[in-house]
Parts: structure tokens; sequence; C-alpha cells
């Protein structure tokens, strides 16, 4: 079985942009997504994960419209903002960049440095 | 409707989501992850356990959402706004006495700095008045006696050719009259130079100022007027462009009014009209002078400007007289009145300053004083579970709340007391300084007020919340004999009291040096006596060739002075130039016979009539005055005073000897002088010394010499009478205008050659005026500060007697006698006021110096001595009224309150 991976943070806001940006989902539909995307390896502390979808949109970033849920529920659906899919891009860059950058150093044999 | 639309939208996109739809949104996704549970296997009850403890719970989602976006901060803020209001409204004594504290510390602070702002910061209209000059020559040999000078039309084009100057504005001031009808009204008229609406960059109140087209075909006939001309004259009229206003016969189209602020200038007086300078008809020998201003280029400094320009100056100065060694110097408009007022302005911010501490230490003395009645409220608020922080900021933000109420009074009061010193003491201040509360004034007010707010704050914030629920909560109180947290307030009243007697020995001092500059002999008996100017008609070719020669303007003079002295009413009229005290005009050098001609001696020169000594009340000590026949040749005799014959001469022998004084030869085209105005002199007599250099300074030097030696184009009437001078003002212009019917006098109270009373003169000296004006105020800053320093010690021992109340029952019960229980009520402030007293008679020793130095005006023991005595007693009031409180208590009452 693989391990857990702890999220750093403020990463939490950009995986709910990316799953977000794949359709419009509400609340616990996105939660289901990152979870099944990291195959099972994200524990979401899900106290802040609702935190973190308010806050996105109340920066605008992610758009939430109410709907019908597949079991005919009521539900909330988030959809991804032009902005907020500027900030994804920006984010996902800036994201790579830095693990490349951080990665680099700590492949780095002794000899090498 | 499509507006409204919009409104909505926006606000859409800006509300918080509401209460329900937050809870709802995470009801259902608190259903779904529960039928995925159930669904994996769980029973029902678990599910639904697991799935809250996973998720969290509804009720607490809208908090999360709240402090998600930001909100939580601002509601936890506005409830304890409100909650402090509350406290406020629910104890109004304590509200009362706390904002008033405030209101006055910062209400005097923020008047002195509007007043500082709109006097030393901001004081001109003008575009880039801090790069306008004002040109003067300096001799070097008397450097503080700087001269204005005058540029003719063409050496003001070759100012404005030079490298570092940006432009220059010429002008020049006259008196006219306005013929229209009645007595002719005297009307003082600048010229400007036709560039004046860039160069002073002032935009008109209605219509525009004077522009170069105004000076086509020499000149048009326009005026602008000055504000307060156009309400005392036009009564404001919004519709007087256009209109005409005839001065000398001449019909003029108004253009424009100028703003309140714009009061051009204080070198040559205010212009109640302001004309194009081509209208100048030159009507003596010469073309026009004009007085330039020089606005340099930005970034060019003072003394570059200065080295490049003087070499200009001196040239043509050259062609009028021989001022080779004078120095040019530019400066700033603004440098006359900086000098004085920086250190006024520096003292009565300190006093104001001072005043806002001891305000808020009132307060803070109040916060803590009621926050021991608040201790059970805050240990209960601390068991259920708030943070220290979270007391402490409740507590700073009551303390804010009182902050801000007081600040708002202390600002709509500031807009009065900002005014009052330009009342006490308005000729120290540039006639354009306005006052008012403008953004940078408010934007100051709220900083002091917020400030002020967590400092005095601050400490009963920290004391309060540091307490201990497990002390705070058991029973009302743990013991019946509760010590007080004595230091923390000792230290306050202590600094209070301090403070407090440093201001009072400050009034004291300023009240004392006034009373003593009112009680110092003058030389001369100002009441009753009224100078009036006169103005000869030198712009109308016609009267002037009539008055030109000296002999002709003499008789016209002493024909009116006849006149004058002829109302009923009147006992003596002399005439003077220039020589009205308590300040005379002007230092001219003379030589006297036997003396070296290298060395340069100086006295004052005084030009009046055989009258003045009369008029004013001056002693003759010796020898005689001259008579009506010397008086009109003007020649050969001259009078000095007691300080002239000690310091040049001695007084056993100063009649009969000689003295020339060369400066009596015309300065002006207009000056008509004596055939032998600069030859020998004899000294016929000596009177004794009135002031002529200012009412607290040393009497000069003086020569008295017939005013006929050297005549100007103008004169004063000094006008004793058995009444009030002014009363007399009607029938003297009445009998004026039976000489001649256009001669109109100068009405400007503020003009040097107006018309005003000899104790007006006195009020409006410098140094008079200041001590006024440091006497007043700091007895004004001292009075708030001691009410504000006994309401604080009375409030202290008032709240500690109430909260003792049962210790004092106790203590007479068991018998105590009255006198100690007095006693140990009184001592929380009274060792401290001791202590305060102690302190501040120390710093005032040691300040003493500082202040003296400061205020020009000796500090004095006594007044010290008694500030201190006038402290301690009424302190002691204010420590034993409410501690009488303690001793009256029926014992048996103050135990039944356990």
């Amino acid at each position: 079985m693989t391990k857990p991976v702890e999220l750093p943070q403020g990463t939490l806001e950009m995986l709910i942009l990316k799953a977000v940006s794949l359709g419009s989902l509400h609340g616990y539909g996105i939660l289901l997504r990152i979870q099944q995307i990291s195959g099972e390896r994200l524990e979401i502390l899900q106290g802040s994960f609702y935190t973190a979808i308010y806050r996105l949109e109340r920066r605008g970033w992610v758009k939430g419209q109410w709907g019908e849920s597949e079991n005919n529920r009521r539900a909330r659906f988030y959809s991804l903002t032009s902005a907020g899919a500027r900030q994804l891009k920006a984010e996902t860059a800036k994201w790579i960049d830095m693990a490349a950058v951080v990665a680099g150093i700590l492949d780095k044999k002794t000899d090498n440095i | 409707m499509s507006r409204l639309g919009a409104i909505h939208k926006l606000w859409r996109s800006i509300a918080p989501r509401t209460h329900s739809d937050v809870e709802e949104e995470f009801r259902s996704t608190l259903d779904s992850y529960q039928e995925d549970l159930i669904r994996q296997g769980l029973p029902e009850e678990e599910a639904y356990r697991k799935a809250r403890i996973d998720l969290g719970r509804p009720a607490f989602q809208n908090e999360a959402y709240r402090k998600a976006i930001g909100l939580r901060l601002f509601e936890e803020l506005g409830g304890d706004i409100r909650y402090g209001l509350r406290a406020l409204r629910r104890n109004p004594s304590f509200t009362a006495v706390a904002v008033i504290s405030l209101a006055l510390g910062i209400g005097a602070t923020t008047a002195m700095f509007s007043l500082i702002y709109a006097v030393l910061l901001h004081p001109f209209p003008y575009a880039g008045a801090d790069r306008i000059m004002n040109p003067v020559m300096i001799n070097p040999q008397f450097p503080n006696e700087y001269q204005y000078f005058t540029r003719s039309k063409a050496q003001l084009d070759d100012l404005r050719s030079a490298t570092p100057v940006d432009s220059v504005l010429g002008f020049s001031g006259r008196h006219m009259e306005i013929t229209a009808d009645g007595l002719p009204e005297d009307i003082y008229v600048t010229y400007l130079t036709e560039n004046a609406e860039s160069f002073l960059g002032v935009r008109p109140l209605l219509g525009r100022n004077i522009e170069p087209s105004d000076a086509e075909k020499g000149g048009h006939s326009v005026a602008v007027l000055n504000y307060r001309f156009w309400q005392r004259y036009f009564g404001a009229d919004l519709h007087v462009i256009g209109r005409t206003l005839e001065m000398d016969h001449t019909p003029y189209t108004i253009i424009g009014v100028m703003p309140r602020s714009f009061a051009f200038n204080d070198i040559n007086g205010v212009g109640d009209v302001y004309l194009p300078a081509s209208l100048i008809r030159a009507v003596a020998n010469g073309p026009p002078a004009y007085v330039p201003w020089i606005k340099l280029r930005p970034q060019v400094t003072v003394a570059a400007a200065n080295a490049l320009l003087e070499p200009l100056v001196l040239e043509g100065m050259k062609q009028h007289s021989g001022a080779t060694a004078w120095h040019l110097a530019l400066q700033p408009i603004i440098e006359p009145y900086q000098q004085d007022l920086g250190r006024t302005f520096a003292l009565l911010l300190a006093g104001v300053i001072l005043l806002l501490i001891i305000g808020c230490a009132n307060c803070s003395i109040l916060l803590l004083a009621r926050g021991r009645t608040r201790q059970h409220e805050l240990a209960i608020r601390m068991a259920i579970g708030a943070s220290r922080w979270r007391i402490m900021r409740q507590l700073l933000v009551e303390a804010l709340v009182i902050s801000c109420v007081g600040a708002a009074f202390g600002v709509a009061a500031s807009y009065w007391l900002a005014r009052l010193p330009l009342l006490l003491s308005p000729d120290s201040f540039p006639a354009e300084s306005v006052i008012r509360i403008n953004s940078t004034v408010l934007a100051f007010s709220v900083t002091l007020a917020l400030l002020s707010g967590t400092l005095f704050g601050l400490a009963p914030a920290l004391r309060l919340s540091r307490n201990d629920p497990a002390r705070g909560l058991p029973g009302r109180q743990a013991s019946p004999v509760l010590v007080p947290a004595r230091h923390r307030w000792s230290i306050l009243v202590a600094a209070q009291v301090t403070l407090t007697l440093l201001l009072l020995a400050t009034a004291g001092t300023a009240i004392r040096g006034f009373l003593r500059l009112m009680q110092t002999p003058l030389g001369y008996d100002p009441t009753n006596v009224m100078q009036l100017g006169i103005s000869l008609h030198t712009h109308d070719p016609a009267e002037w060739s009539r008055i030109q020669s000296r002999e002709a303007r003499t008789e016209y003079i002493e024909q009116i002075r006849e006149k004058i002295a002829s109302v009923p009413g009147v006992s003596t009229v002399a005439v003077g130039i220039d020589a009205t005290p308590p300040v005379a005009d002007g230092q001219s050098s003379f030589i006297i016979d036997g003396s070296s001609d290298s060395e340069e001696l100086r006295a004052r020169l005084m030009l009046v009539d055989q009258h003045y000594f009369a008029a004013l009340g001056i002693p003759l000590l010796q020898g005689r005055a001259w008579n009506a026949d010397e008086n009109n040749r003007g020649d050969f005799i001259a009078i000095v005073n007691r300080a002239f014959a000690t310091r040049y001469l001695s007084l056993s022998n100063a009649l009969g000897r000689q003295l020339r004084v060369p400066d009596l030869l015309p300065h002006n085209r207009y000056q008509a002088v004596s055939a032998q105005s600069v030859a020998w002199r004899h000294i016929i007599g000596v009177v004794g010394d009135a002031r002529n250099d200012g009412v607290d300074q040393p009497v000069e030097p003086a020569i008295y010499v017939p005013y006929t030696a050297s005549l100007p184009a103008f004169a004063q009437f000094l006008v004793r009478t058995q009444g009030d001078p002014l009363m007399s003002l009607h029938s003297i212009r009445a009998a004026i205008a039976s000489v001649a019917s256009d001669q109109q006098i100068s009405n400007s109270a503020s003009d040097f050659n107006g018309t005003f009373t000899l104790s007006q003169a006195i009020e409006r000296d410098a140094q008079y005026s200041r001590q006024r004006l440091f006497s007043m105020l700091f007895g004004v800053f001292s009075a708030m500060a001691l009410g504000l320093a006994l309401v604080g010690i009375f409030s202290l021992v008032a709240f500690s007697v109430a909260q003792r109340t049962t210790e004092f029952g106790i203590r007479l019960a068991l018998g105590a006698p009255r006198a100690h229980i007095l006693w140990i009520a009184a001592r929380i402030a009274l060792v401290s006021v001791a202590a305060g007293i102690v302190i501040g008679l120390a710093c005032d020793t040691f300040l003493g110096a500082v202040l003296a130095h400061w205020m020009q005006n000796a500090f004095a023991v006594s007044s010290l001595f008694a500030s201190a005595v006038l402290l301690a007693f009424s302190a002691l009031l204010a420590c034993l009224l409410p501690a009488r409180r303690a001793v009256v208590v029926p014992p048996a009452e103050a135990l039944r309150n356990e």
C-alpha cells in the first residue's frame, strides 16, 4: 500500500483549482476527485477544506452556483473563473519550477557540490 | 433600472453569503459523505458521528466561513466598539470626565498644529511660494537693518533675463481716494506688473486676475478687488464684475475679486485694489519704480542666486546712490515671520503637548480605577475561554472609543481655539494665513486620537488583562481589606502633578513678564492720543504742483493742523513723520562736532514739530523747544533726548553742541528738503526719554529735527483729545475737508501711516503682543492642566474610597480615629502629589534658564513658588473632599455591604 502524503501549506487551494478546472463540481465532489486523482494518497484535513473553498470564492477564482447533484440533491457547484484559470496556470508553473529546483538540490551527491 | 441592477450585481459580488446558504451547502456535503459511509457498511448512527467528526459541525461552519473571508475580526471589533459605547453610556460621569480630559488636550494640540500649518508651513497662497524671494540690501556694518529697494521697469527686465530667475513680479503701492460721493475715502492701491496672474498663480474668487493683455495701449483701466475691500465697500456683491469704481476721478472697470486668503502684501501694505502697472503715471522726476519679488527657478539655491544677481542689482544702485559696500540678500518671503514665530510656536506646542499628556494620564487613572470594578466581569470572560489578547483588545477598543469621541469634540473646539492667537497678536502672523480645518489637520488629529488612545489605554489593558480568574471570581471580594495596586496610579498622579507644575510655572513667568511690561514707564503718555495719517496727492499733477514746493507743503500741513486744533475737544495737535511711539522709524548716522569722521554714530532721527513734546507729554529737561518760525525754516536746530545726551555728550554740556545728519538728503523724488538740511545744527534742548524701539527695549538715542527739514509726501498728526480720540474722528475729518475737500485720511488701522490711537499702537507692538499671547495662552493651558490634574486626583481618591468602604467600616468599628481613616483614604494620592511637586520643582529650576531664554523673560522663583503652593493646596482639597466620604460611612452600613 502507498504511503499517505501530507500537504504543504497553501497547496490545497491549488489542488482545488485543478479539480474544478476539469469540470464544475460540488464541495464533496471536489474532495472525492482530489482523493481519486492522487490515488487515495492525500489525507485532506477536512476542517480546512471548506475554508480553502470559501477563500477561493472570495477571491473570485472559483464561482459557486446552486444546482442539482447526481442523486437529485440540491448542491452548490463550483466552476473555475477566467481569473482562476490564470491563477492555476501561474501556480502550476511556479510549483513545477520550485519542485525541480528543490529536487535538483536534494539529488546532488556530496562529491558534486 | 439598469443602474439599480448594476448596483445589485455589484453588491452580490462583494456581499458575504448568508448564514443559511453556507449551512445548506455544508449540510448537503455532510449528507453525501454520510451516505457514502453507510454504503461502505457503517451503521447509520456510526456514519452520522464519523461524518461530523471528519468534516465538522454545521453550526460552526458559518464562523469558519466568516473567518475565511476575513470578516470575523471586523465583526468582533464591531462588537467591541458597541460594547465599549454601551459601557460608556452606562457610566456618564466617567465618560464625561474622560472625554473632556482628552477633548481639551487633543483640541489644543490640533489648534496649535493647524496654526503652525497655516502660518509656517503654508502661509502663502502663491504658486511656488517657497521659491519667491524678497530681495533686500544689507549694510555689512548693520546686518540686521535690511532695506527693500525698488527697480525700474527696464531693471525688472534685466532681472527676468538672469539665469537663476524664473520670473519677477514688480509692485508699487499708493494711496488714492474713492471720488464717487460723500467724504473722500482713502484707498490703498497696489500696482502689479501684468504677469501677476501667472506669477502669483492664485485663482480669483470672481472674474480674473491682471493679465499681460491689460498692458496694451498704455494699460487698460481695470481693477481687481481685495476680498476684504470687496466685502466692506461692495457688501460682497457677487455681480460686482463689470461695475465701475471711480478713484481719483478716473473710472476703473472691475474685472475680478481675489479670494480671502490673498492679502498681497506685507511689505508695503495690503492693497484694497490691484491695478495694472502700466497705469502708473510718472508725475515727479523719474520713471515708476517697483519693489521686486523674484521667483527662482527650481533647484537654485539662495546663495547661488545671491552671487549671480548681486552685480546686476548693485550696478543699478550706483546710478542712484553710492551704495557699493552693500550686499544683496534674497529672503524667502516667510523669513520675517519665521524668526520670531518658530520659537513662539515651539513653546506653545510644548505647552499643548504637556496638556495632552496630562489628559491621557487622567484617562489612564480613570480606566485603572474603573477596571477594579470590572475585575469580576473580566474574570468571568477569561474563565469561559477569552484569551488575554481578546481582553486586551476589548479594553484598548474602549480606550480608543473614548479618545475618538474626545477627538471629535477637540477638533470642533480647535476651530475656535486656533483663532485665538491670531486675535491676540494679529501683527505677528502673515496676513494671508487662513486657519482652516483641512484634511492634513484632520489626519493629524485622528492620528493623535489613536496615539493617545493607545497611550492611555495600554497600561490599564496590560494590567487588567493579567487578571487571574481564580482570584477575581470567588465571592465578590476575596478579602475585605484589599491592598490596591498602588504604584501605577502613583506614577501617573506624580507625573501629572509634575507636568502641571511645569505649565503653571511657565504661565506664572509669562504673566509676570507681561505685568512688568505693562508697568514699565513709557516716557510718554499714550492715553487719549491718536495718530491720523494723510497722504498727499502725488499722482494728480495739478494738485501735486500746488504743494510740490517745501514751503507750500509746510503751509498746507500747518493749515490742516490748525483746523484740527480748533475742533472742540482737541487739546493739542502735533505733526510727525513716522515718529509715533513706541517704535520710531529708522536709524540715521550723524556727525557730532569734535568727533572724528571715522567712527559712525547712529541715532533715531525724529522729524516732528514743536508741539510734539506737549502732545505726547514728553518733558523738556534742558533748554527750549523751537518756535513756529524755526519750525518753518527747518534748519540749524535740533533737540536730543536724554539717552543721546548721556551716550554721546554729557548731560551737563549738551546744550550748544553741534551735530550734522547727512541722511537728511532726499531719498526719493517726492521728498522736499530745506536748504541747509544737512548743515550743522545747534542742540537747543534736551527732552526726556520716550520709548522709540519698542515697548520693552531700552530707549535709543534720538535726534529731534523740525519735520520741514525733510518733507515726504505724507505726514501724521498726533491729536490729543479730552475724551476718547476716535469719538472726535468725524469732526476732525470735516475740519480737514474744510481745508482741502478731497484730502482723505488713511483709514486702515493696520497701516503704518493709518489712523489709530497710541494705546492701540502699544497693543500692536511685537513684544507686547507676544507677551500677551504667551501669558494668556499659557494661563489658559495651565488652568486646563490644573483642572485636569485635580479631576484625576479627585476621581482616584473617590474610586478607591468607594472600593474600600468595607475596609473603612471595619476600621471604624474597631475604633480607628477618624483622622487616621482620612489619612489612609487620602494617602493614595497625597504621597504622589508631594512627590510630583518635588520633582516638578527640580525640573523647573533646571528648565528655568532655557525657558527664560526662549520667552525672553526672566524666570521668576517667586512665581514658581506661588504655583507650587497653589497646586499643593488644590491637590490637598481634591484628596480630602472624596476622602471625607470614607469617614462619614456608618460602620454598620459599610459592613452590611459584605
